[in-house]
């Protein structure tokens, strides 16, 4: 099987669990935006064999399918370092719940 | 300082501790002692999700408020769960104090006299104005004389021991500390905050004691750590104006 079909198939799987998990509710919509746009980009390139080989002769990529791997990666980079920043945004928040929730255990325990 | 300035003020002494349970009996008793000449003076100890009987410890004294963290924060949250309950409640002067039973008491009054008279903003027990008796290992030396030569690099101001937590602080300070205050290994960093917020910072001569039990939470392993991430944050609150 050629590999630009095969990637191409592995990003519909890929698209089809986004979608799927936001129906459930696993995955926040709000979340699987960037995931969406990478799905696109990612099964846009896969399938356009003029575009990608394009692409390759005007960055003189010896191997243009290769190109995937370079935007699969930038995309990878993005969608971690989106989330180290929830995740300190999160860690933030659970600071301060942590700390408000002993202040007012103290006041209810002095009310008692 | 007359005796009748002090006794106005409301003082809270914060007592970050996180698994002390050898030696938080004994800091609460040296500092219960000196509240019955100070009646101003309220005792705060913040248990950050301490593993042992820590907690159980501080609940025997029932003058002692507790603060007890469903979850370990790390120093800089636990100390600002007291700053936060010092802002809450209308405190003029916060202090932080060690569990561990390396500041002592008695110079309680050495550095909660220049915040109270309103020479400074924040006052700072070092261990280095004067020569005293404490003696860290070579390398814990080593790590204050570099921290001393970045914040002088970067503030302009020379702290001699900058890693002290022994430390007192008056209401202004109090509020932007229950607004933000930095994470991980706070000390340094924090004089480099207030020197942005212009706020004046002084150091007075104490005696420290080596520690009465527990573990320092500062392991060889995480020194590295600790310089760089310190280093690092430093640099950034002076590059861009980061908040805490």
């Amino acid at each position: 099987m050629d590999i630009s079909i095969f990637s191409f198939i592995l990003v519909i799987i890929l698209f089809l669990i986004v979608i799927e998990s936001v129906r459930r509710g696993i995955l926040e919509t709000k979340y699987s935006l960037l995931w969406i746009i990478t799905c696109l980009f990612m099964g846009f390139f896969s399938i356009s064999e003029t575009f990608i080989n394009r692409l390759g002769r005007l960055l003189g990529v010896f191997y243009p399918p290769s190109l995937l791997f370079l935007f699969g990666l930038l995309f990878v980079i993005i969608l971690v370092f989106d989330l180290t920043r929830r995740i300190s945004k999160l860690n933030k928040a659970m600071v301060n719940l942590t700390q408000e929730y002993s202040i007012l255990k103290k006041k209810l325990e002095e009310k008692e | 300082m007359n005796q009748n300035q002090l006794e106005n003020l409301k003082v809270l002494i914060i007592v970050p501790a996180y698994n002390e349970e050898e030696a938080i009996g004994l800091t609460i008793e040296g500092l219960l002692r000196l509240r019955s000449q100070m009646p101003g003076l309220d005792i705060c100890v913040v248990n950050d999700g301490s593993k042992d009987h820590t907690a159980d410890i501080v609940r025997q004294y029932s003058e002692v408020v507790l603060l007890d963290l469903p979850n370990n924060l790390g120093i800089g949250g636990a100390v600002q769960t007291g700053y936060k309950y010092a802002d809450y409640n209308g405190y003029d002067i916060a202090v932080q104090f060690d569990a561990d039973g390396q500041h002592s008491a008695k110079e309680l009054e050495t550095i909660i006299s220049p915040v109270a008279e309103g020479m400074c903003d924040m006052c700072i027990g070092s261990r280095f104005v004067e020569k005293t008796d404490y003696s860290g290992s070579p390398f814990r030396r080593m790590g204050i004389f570099y921290f001393e030569r970045l914040i002088r690099a970067m503030s302009g101001q020379r702290i001699t021991d900058p890693t002290s937590g022994f430390r007192a602080v008056n209401r202004d300070v109090i509020l932007l500390f229950s607004e933000a205050y930095p994470s991980d290994y706070p000390e340094p960093e924090v004089i480099i905050y207030l020197r942005r917020k212009k706020k004046r910072i002084e150091e007075r001569a104490v005696q420290m004691h080596s520690r009465q039990g527990g573990e320092s939470s500062i392991t060889p392993f995480k020194s590295m750590y600790y310089m760089a991430k310190v280093t690092l944050s430093i640099v950034m609150q002076r590059l861009v104006g980061g908040r805490a």
